[in-house]
């Protein structure tokens, strides 16, 4: 189910500080992550990024994930060590058309000789905060038993011992 | 509301049915199989939709449509995933998918159920515009979403002597065009140099060329004269390029060593494609009559294994008109022979560095196959995936006739995973 994006997602994507990275699987299962730096906020509430390598092994991925219907995950990494993770679905793929040859001319003005392969659109379904501090929080309240014994252990010389 | 269409034109398994067979193959490569299969018809809505200014409608062809006729309809339709359909418009009696427009969107449509939005082919900058000459740019250079075609002539000599191909329709289609659309016999390489020139000032919307013809049977030695066309043509298209090399495919006849290094070494041309149209010399014989008696089934495929020491492997192919090989009467009589016998002389070949696509036969009313059946939806995932696997298996790549580069080769679509 496609969520709309949180401010600070939002925030975090169109921030050009942020690093950003896109995590895929083959069709086999075997993972692969990559720094993208165009993955961007568009105008239809989707995840947008642009493909320079047309063979490359996200594109590839992309794929098999648009046909078989699987998630991919975005790690978005901000100032401060803000962390937000996005999982979502490939739903297209632009190789032509007006959003295509949009990117097309700007990636060329902005990088000079460069290709552009496609527009990859990637639905959001989940989000979530991955910033240490509420993974923390998150972890002790979901599983309160996870503790080493020492760190609740009283000081010495409170014990009854 | 969605007209139903209740017929049984085919007895066989629905799409959900045969695909729940294959949980291994894309939904989306296993949907353009069907729709090109079954063919498409556009609702009135749909129709009213089109918007010529941006929507490529359809233009001169080397091949007609199985309605027959020369419609200003749209060329064809593209999947979300980036993936050609190339379609035709289809009577509804032949039970095509139905093209619909909702909420705004043009929709693939079947049994009133809406399975993908699609969108039309956007049209190409250089469609409005005429050549120096005054004929329509659209008349000499073809679009498709990402590559240009180049039609050199509408004529194949193995027609005059009643030779022609059995499933083609090629001079049927070229006397109506000629008629209706006074689309020239053969294209002047001037008028094709000034078309590319101006196709390719439209940025990131095309990746290569494609030139393909009917056979030309003359010259000194066999088929000297239609290399002489390819040569002045490619040159005169290389004028627009940079680098000696251009992304381009020639799909032309079954060319000797000297004739092949002439092209490879005079041009800008990077891969060749001769079609053996359907493998086994029986079936060769029965389908290419023409093709059998002027080279013959042996030598075409070794014509094709030695144009590998030219182009270099992977750049050589060779295209099969896929289900012709159980084309009535002499065609074979269960799919699974079929499939075993196309896919051991694809084995062949790919050894060899060879590789072989496929397109979905037509049945078209200008061919001498017309009134025939195509196969099962099953038999062409079947065939996809087997081509596919022997490419991986002798690490051949296809990037010349991709789904990008052509679209129109559910087997090469899935070169994507490569
Ligand atoms: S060689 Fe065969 S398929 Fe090609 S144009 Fe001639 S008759 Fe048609």
């Amino acid at each position: 189910m496609s969520i709309p994006l949180w401010a600070e997602t939002l925030e975090l994507l169109g921030d050009p500080d942020t690093v950003k990275v896109l995590a895929t699987v083959d069709a086999n299962g075997d993972p692969h992550a990559v720094v993208k730096k165009s993955l961007h906020a568009a105008d239809d509430g989707k995840i947008h990024f642009l493909e320079i390598l047309e063979a490359s092994e996200s594109s590839r991925n992309l794929t098999a994930s648009l046909w078989f219907d699987r998630r991919v995950a975005i790690l978005l990494f901000g100032k401060e060590g803000r962390q937000v993770q996005i999982k979502g679905k490939p739903v297209k793929y632009h190789i032509s058309g007006h959003l295509f040859l949009d990117h097309y001319v700007k990636l060329r003005e902005r990088l000079g000789d460069a290709d552009l392969a496609g527009v990859w659109v990637i639905d959001p379904e989940e989000i979530i905060d991955e910033s240490f501090s509420v993974r923390e929080a998150r972890h002790r309240a979901e599983h309160p038993s996870f503790i080493h014994l020492d760190r609740i252990a009283k000081p010495l010389g409170e014990t009854g011992a | 509301m969605i007209a139903l269409v209740k017929t049984n034109y085919r007895d066989e398994p629905c799409f959900d049915e045969t695909l729940a067979e294959h949980p291994d193959f894309p939904r989306l490569i296993a949907l353009k199989i069907d729709v090109q299969r079954r063919g498409v018809s556009y609702t009135e809505r749909a129709q009213n939709a089109v918007d010529p200014e941006i929507h490529q409608l359809r233009s001169p062809y080397i091949f007609g449509s199985r309605d027959g006729e020369i419609k200003p309809l749209p060329e064809s339709l593209l999947l979300r995933d980036g993936t050609t359909i190339l379609t035709d418009p289809t009577p509804l009696d032949q039970d095509p998918y139905i093209v619909d427009h909702i909420d705004g969107r043009f929709a693939l449509i079947d049994r009133g159920k809406l399975l993908e939005t699609v969108e039309l082919w956007p049209k190409p900058a250089y469609y409005d515009k005429t050549t120096t000459s005054g004929l329509p740019m659209s008349h000499i250079v073809t679009a498709r979403p990402q590559r240009l075609n180049v039609f050199q002539s509408s004529f194949c000599y193995f027609w005059t002597e009643d030779q022609g191909c059995r499933f083609c329709d090629i001079v049927t289609h070229t006397k109506q065009q000629r008629k209706q659309l006074g689309v020239p016999n053969r294209l002047r390489p001037e008028d094709v140099r000034e078309t590319v020139a101006e196709a390719i000032k439209e940025p990131g919307r095309f990746t290569n060329l494609c030139l393909t013809a009917g056979s030309v049977i003359k010259g000194p030695r066999l088929f000297d004269h239609e290399v002489d066309f390819y040569v002045e043509l490619l040159q005169a298209i290389g004028e627009n390029f940079r680098t000696k090399k251009f992304p381009s495919q020639l799909i032309a006849s079954a060319f000797d060593e000297e004739q092949l290094a002439r092209l490879y070494e005079e041009t800008g041309l990077t891969s060749y494609t001769s079609d053996l149209e359907v493998f086994g010399e029986e079936q060769f014989d029965w389908i290419c009559p023409g093709k059998a008696k002027w080279v013959g089934y042996r030598e075409w495929r070794d014509r094709l294994i030695r144009a590998v020491d030219i182009f270099g492997r992977g750049n050589v192919g060779t295209g099969l008109v896929g289900g012709v090989e159980l084309a009535k009467p002499h065609g074979f009589k269960s799919e699974k022979d079929a499939l075993d016998s196309t896919l051991s002389e694809a084995e062949y070949l790919a050894e060899r560095g060879v590789t072989t696509v496929y397109i979905v036969w037509v049945p078209r009313p200008g061919s001498a196959l017309c009134g025939q059946k195509a196969p099962s939806l099953d038999y062409y995932i079947r065939l996809a995936r087997g081509l596919q696997d022997l490419r991986v298996k002798y690490g051949l790549r296809v990037d010349f006739d991709d789904y990008r580069r052509c679209g129109n080769h559910p087997d090469s679509d899935l070169a994507r995973l490569q």
